[in-house]
């Protein structure tokens, strides 16, 4: 099988080095992609479930732009939507109705909304729900879990990285995943002081599989929070409407207080949203959170039109199905060749990586090959599938993947 | 926190053990230390401790005691050793009287020596020995530092609290140098040289690479796409020490 060449991408990568700090800064980086000569750092357009770098290679993506492409990229009811808003108003000085409708759609939607709030960025969204929940108790503190991402904020990221300073840890708690009576601890030693406990649905930290909730964890979890006056707040920022259209409590049954969306409410389109539960609208209402793009009215005419074809075609269904079709061949294919490869969290998003080495230097090693055949695989995150993504694109994944054994053989 | 004593061990610990390198890279210095045959002890009253023992041209650094030392220094406190190494403060000799005239030429030449290979200018690092001599006394002061910083400065121990356990080999192609530092859940220990079975790699393409980010003039991310500097394994273990190892310089200057 051919390999990719990545010369622009490498000659653009230079010129960005010269004028933007990293050259490619943040969850695009190239450094977790290891080994950086198996990636492109460079895309020149996108469509379905592919997308072609400067050089004119061709992927299947596995990434899905981290989560925000749900239907296939350049989706055309959604890309419509947005072109008809453009011709209207995007960014203007009073508010769009578009930004109703989609609450509106939103509230009908997911069991426990009955409000929604509007921004663009997941973290945006994860700050404005801590802020409400320290509006509505009158407490400081927050829990969250350990290895938990919420996005950049300061005091969302770990101890220890740039531009941080202790105090931004002062009133965050983290304790490991599923571990309840961690939770019943610190939610004791702090009585009256905690505010809201912030999760994740389910654990999808980097480099590590990916675990889901001990059975029985939400639901006690939920109990001791109400009884202690806790907001529990879902950070859905990268599961959300792939598990469930309702938010993916509903998948594991049990009900928050505020949600966080963002990532594929749009289909790729900037835009995130926070909804919650009546009684904390009047604390929304108050915290004062807001942006210079947040009230664009165009990625809310996508976001509108991205729910209704979720709902339409049933997508947490869609992706459960591919993603199980995905993750069998490939299990298969690993297993033809020695290997066991494992795959944690939902089949739509998983976490993959081969048991027969700790280090993850086999894994680096395959998906960097299957990457530079065209099939787009990281080995520090989990990937994602869309309902683009068909059964050729899977078919020529398991011919890569295959490939791609072969060549990390005897290595 | 107290940081004069971070420093003191910072220089007892990661600086002091430079002399073992420099005795084999440097052949001037190695030849004015083949007739040496002496041991120098550093120690600071109700704290840490350190020693250098020359013999047959290899120099030997270890931490603690020495059992029986030809010179030995002593420091009132921390501040007191770190201004030594600061160049304004001089120890108190308590024993090698007759070996005075030595400590104030020969070895002050030999630490003016690894001084000027610690501080790089322009136009010294023109020049390829002594770019790879800095690049390798950097290399293994650095390795040192964490191993002390991951212990006792409080953001870093923080950091290291969360780090995977394993070993990250940090090395230069085509010829080295080698370091390792081996992580468990109570400390670092750092090896010389190459490890067979590494948790996690940084490797440099080259020494220039090595030298222009242990030297400040490389942004690490930059490095790592244009596979100046090739990673590898548990990439968490390399952020965090990543993150330690850009707290050294807080610590020695
Ligand atoms: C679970 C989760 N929360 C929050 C965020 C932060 O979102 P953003 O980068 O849009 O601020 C992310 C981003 O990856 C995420 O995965």
């Amino acid at each position: 099988m051919n390999t990719f060449d990545y010369s622009q991408s490498q000659a653009w990568f230079a010129r960005a080095c010269k004028v933007i700090p990293g050259g490619i800064y943040g969850h695009f980086s190239p450094a977790p992609c290891v080994p950086v000569s198996a990636y492109p750092f460079f895309g020149a357009r996108a469509k379905g479930a592919h997308f072609w770098d400067v050089d004119g290679n061709e992927f299947i993506d596995y990434m899905c732009a981290y989560g925000p492409m749900i239907l296939g990229y350049a989706h055309p009811a959604v890309d419509e939507a947005y072109q008809e808003q453009m011709k209207l108003a995007d960014s203007n000085t009073i508010a769009s109705t578009k930004m109703v409708e989609l609450a509106e759609f939103m509230v009908d939607l997911i069991p426990i909304a009955d409000w929604a709030f509007f921004a663009k960025n997941g973290a945006d969204v994860t700050n404005y729900a801590t802020m409400i929940a320290r509006a509505a108790t009158g407490r400081k503190k927050i829990i969250a879990i350990k290895g938990g991402y919420h996005g950049t904020s300061p005091w969302m990221q770990a101890t220890g990285h740039h531009g941080l300073i202790e105090d931004d840890h002062a009133n965050v708690i983290r304790i490991p995943w599923n571990d309840f009576a961690a939770l019943e601890n610190v939610v004791n030693q702090y009585d009256g002081q905690i505010a809201g406990f912030i999760s994740s649905p389910y654990h999808h930290p980097v480099f590590a599989d990916n675990e889901f909730p001990a059975e029985g964890y939400w639901q006690k979890v939920e109990q001791l929070l109400r009884k202690k006056g806790i907001l529990l707040i879902v950070d859905d920022v990268r599961c959300g409407f792939r598990l469930d259209l309702g938010g993916s409590n509903e998948h594991f049954g049990f009900k928050p207080d505020l949600i966080a969306f963002c990532k594929a409410i749009g289909n790729g389109y900037p835009i995130s949203a926070l909804v919650g539960a009546g009684p904390l609208k009047s604390f929304a209402a108050k915290v004062f959170h807001t942006g210079s793009y947040w009230y664009s009215a165009g990625p809310m005419a996508a976001a509108l039109a991205c729910l209704k074809e979720l709902k339409r075609i049933n997508a947490p269904n869609v992706l459960r199905e591919n993603g199980t079709k995905l993750n069998d061949g490939l299990v298969r294919i690993a297993k033809s060749h020695g290997y066991t490869l494992k795959v944690t969290g939902d089949p739509g998003m998983a976490y993959y990586r081969l048991i027969e080495d700790e280090t993850l230097m086999l894994q680096q090693e395959w998906c960097g090959e299957c990457t530079r055949r065209g099939a787009y695989f990281t080995s520090h995150h989990n990937w994602f599938v869309s309902t683009a993504h068909s059964d050729e694109d899977f078919q020529r994944t398991w011919d890569i993947a295959d490939d791609a054994f072969k060549a990390i053989k005897g290595r | 926190m107290d940081i004069e004593l971070i420093r003191a061990r910072l220089n007892l610990y990661a600086l002091l053990q430079n002399f073992e390198q420099l005795v084999q890279l440097d052949r001037e210095v190695a030849q004015s230390v083949k007739q040496w045959n002496v041991s120098i002890q550093f120690s600071v009253l109700n704290g840490p401790s350190a020693s250098l023992d020359f013999q047959n041209g290899v120099c030997k650094h270890a931490i603690g005691s020495h059992p029986n030392p030809a010179i030995r220094l002593f420091f009132l406190s921390p501040r007191h050793l770190n201004k030594m190494f600061d160049g304004s403060g001089t120890p108190i000799p308590l024993k090698g009287f007759s070996r005075l005239g030595f400590l104030q030429k020969d070895f002050t030449q030999l630490t003016e020596r690894l001084e000027y290979y610690l501080k790089p200018d322009n136009a010294r690092n023109e020049d390829g020995d002594y770019r790879r001599i800095n690049t390798t006394l950097t290399l293994y002061t650095a390795a040192h530092a964490i191993k002390e910083l991951a212990l006792l400065e409080p953001t870093c121990n923080a950091v290291f609290s969360h780090t995977p356990a394993g070993i990250l080999q940090i090395g230069v192609l085509p010829e080295g140098p080698y370091v390792h530092l081996v992580l468990t859940k109570d400390g670092i220990s750092v090896g010389k040289g190459s490890h067979a079975s590494p948790t996690a790699t940084m490797t440099f393409r080259d020494i220039e690479s090595a030298n222009a980010l242990l030297g400040g003039r490389l942004d690490a991310f930059q490095a790592v796409a244009e596979q100046r500097l090739m990673l590898n394994g548990m990439i968490p273990i390399i952020d965090n020490i990543g993150l330690i190892l850009d707290r050294v310089e807080h610590y020695l200057k």
